[in-house]
């Protein structure tokens, strides 16, 4: 996993923030958040959050526990209603307009901690019914898009199983295929590896390893420092509901500029 | 053996006085219970009046039409099981053998063979052994032809089976109306009727309750608290009593569209909350799951979350269901039917000889073709429950 340490998906030269939450100029934007507050009663989940994530970027989230890590990719599918602030996905805006959060949806996925198969379906199944529900695509079509898909997650010779029947690293992997048939733009990943054994982990880690190289956006909220330091454009570092630092990893992991940042990384590392 | 026994029955001295006193209580009712069955009971009652406990008194000249529907039942309840079995079929395991099937088949179903083997005993002429082996070859041809289906048309099948089950019902009331139906008969062809009336409306009930649209949500409340809370009897009393005060003389339906009506108001308020029940154990992620994954709340509904629910509340569905065919016989009651119960209380109170007084031996009848129909669907609600839970957790 070395010479991923070297991947540069954006040229060296162009990364010269002068904000770190902004992106630099020549990279389109895929998902923007201004000024998001999420509260529950009085309590602030989210607290002005500012962020940009650009197109083939892979941005990885962390913080401790309860620092509004996964309310804030939740914010970004309308899993969570965001206060106050706009969220705006590949250039479609979130409000209660039902037809907008479809269409964000349908641009996007999400990746969840407990895997969330559907039980009752096969593996085929799970990964097929959305594409033939909502891009109305055919049983055969989608399915043979299907077994591509669990060929590139390296597990083809499931199919016909049920979740239940699956280690979970094999159900996490199946999780991503699913996603993945949807063909969206950005894939969200809450904390994909946090239910699995450790002998597992790393099956899961090396399938999103690829996506992220083959220019997949991705926001990944995860405890994988490892995972973080390899694949991430940027680091993202939540605490108490606000975005305390953004940095390129290395520069994070190395030398971090907030003293919480640092409070954190000496905890964990 | 002696191990065994050791160990389970007379472990100490207060266990060994335990077994013996339970095991002499235990073989004396035994001894009488085999001695009313086999010497005393006057079983003849039961053999006389056979035809008026299984079909009350149908016209002898429309029995052809019985028959037929029967046959047709029996061919569209096969070709719905093969299809619902396709549904279900373990990918894993292998075919089994033949004598495997016919193994599977005799624990599974020797109830209701040791009622119809009984009927077969009982009866003089040889109509109902004809109609036995018709049913049999019309439910092994339905299985058959079903098996041959292709997987994609099961849910057509199964809703084409059903409204041809409910159709092939109204046609035979042509011959015999409705209302003068009798004997196991009316019992099982208005527990059937209602059963496949209530689910689904209990299920569009439940949802309702969990509706985001408040006036939807109320109405179901009212429904089901309604009707949840007011005795069976009495509703079927009150159809019988009250309708006309309502409903002009011309307008009033028959008794047994009544018994019809009340049971499905009855048992889907209960349906709904055993379904409710079932939907709330559906975790919350796979509804995230199916949002995040660009699916709109109806397919998330039916595609997602329903499935989860009602496999999860089998059990209770199936024992809410048995409860419904036993409670037929309080249309007897109520509405006057001379249904399986009303129909053995009729025979032993005969003026002329023919089972006066025989009443152990009538109801003990009675009650083992209930059990016989209450067992086989508790039986197979687990089979289809350990099939479907080929995917669970």
């Amino acid at each position: 996993m070395n010479e991923l340490t070297n991947q540069q998906p954006v040229p060296s030269d162009a990364r010269v923030f002068n904000d770190a939450t902004q992106l630099a100029t020549n990279v389109e934007p895929m998902i923007e958040l201004r000024g998001v507050y999420k509260r529950y009663g009085s309590f602030e989940a989210l607290k002005n959050i500012d962020v940009t994530v650009g197109k083939q970027e892979v941005v990885v989230v962390i913080g401790p526990s309860g620092s509004g890590k996964s309310t804030l990719i939740r914010c970004i599918n309308r899993l969570e209603v965001h206060d106050e602030g706009t969220i705006v996905v590949d250039g479609i805006e979130l409000s209660d307009d039902v037809k907008k959060i479809l269409q964000v949806r349908r641009n996007t996925n999400m990746v969840f901690q407990s895997f969330n198969l559907y039980p009752h379906l096969t593996v085929l199944d799970n990964i097929t019914l959305s594409p033939r529900l909502v891009r109305k695509q055919s049983r055969k079509v989608a399915e043979a898009k299907a077994m591509e898909l669990l060929e590139r997650v390296k597990i083809p010779d499931q199919a016909l199983k049920y979740p239940g029947q699956l280690s979970g690293g094999q159900q996490q992997r199946v999780a991503i295929a699913r996603s993945l048939a949807m063909e969206p733009n950005v894939i969200l990943f809450d904390e994909p590896t946090s239910a699995l054994d450790p002998e597992m982990i790393s099956e899961v880690l090396e399938v999103m390893t690829d996506l992220a190289r083959s220019g997949m956006t991705m926001i990944v909220v995860t405890h994988e420092m490892g995972f973080a330091r390899q694949v991430a454009d940027r680091v993202v570092f939540m605490d108490s509901g606000e975005i305390v630092e953004v940095g390129d990893p290395e520069h994070f992991f190395t030398t971090p500029d907030e003293p919480r940042a640092q409070a954190f990384l000496s905890q964990i590392l | 053996m002696m191990i065994w026994l050791r160990k389970n029955l007379f472990r100490s001295v207060g266990d060994s006085l335990v077994t013996v006193i339970a095991g002499s209580l235990s073989l004396y009712v035994l001894f009488r219970i085999v001695r009313f069955v086999a010497v005393t009971g006057r079983w003849q009652v039961v053999e006389t009046n056979l035809a008026l406990l299984v079909n009350g008194a149908w016209p002898t000249d429309e029995i052809g039409r019985l028959s037929a529907t029967i046959v047709l039942l029996g061919f569209l309840g096969g070709v719905a099981s093969a299809v619902a079995g396709l549904v279900t079929s373990d990918v894993d395991s292998e075919p089994p053998t033949l004598f495997q099937k016919a193994l599977d088949l005799a624990i599974r179903l020797w109830p209701l063979a040791l009622i119809v083997g009984l009927v077969l005993l009982l009866s003089t002429t040889t109509g109902p052994l004809l109609l036995t082996v018709g049913v049999v070859g019309a439910v092994t041809v339905g299985r058959l032809l079903g098996g041959l289906l292709p997987g994609r048309v099961r849910p057509v099948v199964i809703v084409v089976a059903l409204f041809g089950a409910l159709a092939s019902i109204w046609f035979m009331s042509f011959g015999h109306s409705w209302d003068d139906w009798g004997g196991i008969l009316v019992n099982f062809f208005l527990a059937a009727i209602s059963i496949s009336l209530c689910f689904p409306i209990g299920v569009i009930l439940a949802l309702g309750r969990r509706s985001e649209f408040p006036i939807l949500r109320m109405l179901s409340t009212v429904f089901i608290e309604l009707f949840r809370g007011v005795p069976l009897i009495a509703l079927l009393l009150m159809a019988k009593n009250t309708l006309g005060f309502f409903v002009p003389q011309e307008f009033t339906p028959g008794a047994a569209v009544r018994a019809i009506v009340v049971f499905v108001l009855f048992t889907s308020a209960y349906v709904a909350e055993i379904v409710r029940g079932g939907l709330q154990s559906v975790p919350k992620g796979q509804i995230e799951a199916a949002r995040a994954n660009g699916l709109t709340p109806i397919p998330t509904t039916f595609r997602i979350v329903l499935p989860q629910a009602l496999r999860n509340v089998i059990p209770a569905l199936v024992g809410q269901f048995i409860s419904l065919f036993k409670d037929t016989t309080l249309a007897g009651v109520a509405l006057g039917f001379l249904d399986l119960l009303e129909g053995g209380q009729a025979i032993t109170q005969q003026a002329e000889f023919r089972g006066q007084g025989l009443v152990i031996e009538t109801l003990a009848f009675v009650g083992l073709l209930f059990w016989a129909g209450s067992y086989t669907m508790s039986r197979e609600s687990q089979r289809l429950e350990s099939k479907l839970g080929v995917g669970s957790r």
